[in-house]
């Protein structure tokens, strides 16, 4: 049975994965305008369920646990679609290969020692580039999956083909920074997602 | 498998509770008893007069209040006897005897301080290698309403944050304040290890350290070797250390 989230847990929901973020970015992310998004904002704040810090909003924690609560109400279905259940799957496994992409792109071997990665060798940044394609390729059937389960995710699989597309065209900034929807950004959102829509906990 | 559709998810233009606790216990009570009812197979109202009562246990209400305690909230109370009875689900009365100790891991090695006035308290696994040492006052940051007093007043400059959430999940909000990161879990490929070398602060993950108090300045052996996914495969002991250099006051 399906039931489709109202908009103050669709916002709920956004801010939860954002963690803190501005009301642009939660509304994007909800799929809602901001005009629509700032009235429930603002009466979430008002009514302690989420508080404003350096012009972004974050859940209290009692807001949280409520939220999480009505999950089983929102997403039980997708938990029993087989379809949907061997997508995530599939996603838990590249992810593994993700971590230790980004992992490769934040380091360089040095001597026999990792450090951080200054982005001098070209030929290292490149080979880490064409391996984020390549993990692309394997996800894009398994994002096609999740959106078929669940229409909103199609929102993760635009902003991974535009920073992976970005990262291509030499703007490597859209590998991993945290300050963007980079690819890593995109990545860990989405993951943060599926890990609520299945009722499961990040393992690290 | 019965449904799990509760009569009022259907109650129209009814706002949320007023108060965050409220829709929280609210919440929670109707997710044991969604899950109760759907395992029974009844109809809802076979349910409510046949078997709700057995089959909605106390161990269902327990973790509704477990759940509430996980997120860091305290209950208020009216009589002090509340607080000596189960002081872990208050709010203080102002006489807590908690040390803030923090974490004690068994395996953490410690030794004396040194020539340099150094204590070893633990180790864990270096992020990145950085040109230098760290130093810092050590922060517990293990509960949400922590992150939120925290992304309200800021981070005191020169923290360096102690924690056990190597997803990154609670402190990703604020990790770019913290001077370093000393993870009792996870591994260099976590995460936290991502979001961490992506600021450039220096990590350490899978941490056994013990003895460390809030507040304590300590010292963190970033300049070690970093760990690689190598090591962790063939099981290569690569470490680099904490120490306490002062204690807190």
């Amino acid at each position: 049975m399906t039931t489709a989230l109202n908009e103050r847990d669709l916002i709920l929901h956004a801010a939860a994965i954002k963690r803190h973020a501005p009301l642009s970015a939660i509304a994007h992310l909800a799929g809602l305008s901001e005009e629509q998004a700032q009235g429930i904002v603002a009466q979430a704040v008002a009514t302690g369920r989420m508080v404003e810090a350096r012009g972004a909003y974050a859940l209290t924690p009692l807001a949280g646990v409520a939220l999480t609560a009505r999950y089983r109400r929102h997403f039980g279905y997708l938990r029993e679609d087989a379809a949907f259940v061997a997508a995530y799957e599939g996603f838990e496994r590249i992810n593994r290969t993700l971590k230790q992409i980004i992992t490769d792109w934040q380091t360089l071997d040095v001597g026999g020692a990792k450090v951080a990665n200054d982005h001098s060798n070209k030929a290292h940044d490149e080979a880490v580039i064409d391996r984020l394609g390549a993990l692309h390729e394997q996800a894009e059937p398994i994002l096609g999956r999740l959106s078929a389960g669940l229409p909103r995710l199609k929102y993760y699989a635009e902003k991974l083909l535009a920073a992976l597309e970005a990262s291509e065209d030499g703007d490597h900034e859209w590998v991993s920074d945290i300050r963007r929807d980079s690819y890593h950004t995109a990545w860990f959102e989405l993951h943060e997602e599926l890990l609520r829509i299945m009722g499961r906990e990040r393992e690290e | 498998m019965g449904s799990d559709k509760l009569p009022i998810d259907d109650v129209l233009h009814a706002g949320p509770p007023a108060t965050p606790l409220v829709e929280a216990v609210l919440d929670l009570v109707r997710e044991k008893v969604r899950m109760r009812l759907r395992e029974s197979g009844m109809d809802w109202d076979g349910f409510v007069f046949a078997g709700s009562d057995s089959l909605v246990t106390r161990a269902d209400i327990e973790a509704v209040e477990a759940a509430i305690l996980a997120s860091g909230h305290r209950f208020d109370w009216s009589a002090r006897a509340s607080v000596i009875e189960r002081p872990e689900a208050h709010k203080p009365d102002g006489t807590s005897t908690d040390d803030g100790a923090g974490f004690a891991h068994p395996d953490a090695p410690t030794a004396e301080a040194d020539g340099d006035g150094k204590a070893l308290r633990g180790i864990g696994d270096n992020v990145v290698r950085h040109t230098a040492d760290i130093v810092g006052r050590a922060l517990y940051v293990r509960s949400n309403e922590r992150v939120m007093e925290l992304l309200t007043n800021g981070v005191p400059q020169g923290t360096i944050a102690i924690i056990d959430d190597s997803g990154g999940t609670l402190t990703a909000p604020i990790i770019d304040q913290f001077a370093g990161v000393v993870c009792a879990g996870g591994s260099v490929r976590s995460h936290l290890g991502i979001l961490t070398r992506e600021y450039n602060i220096p990590c350490l993950m899978n941490a056994k350290v013990t003895g460390i108090r809030e507040g304590d300045r300590i010292s963190v052996e970033v300049s070690a070797p970093a760990k690689t996914t190598e090591d962790y495969q063939q099981g290569v002991e690569r470490i680099a250390r904490v120490w306490v250099l002062e204690e807190a006051a």
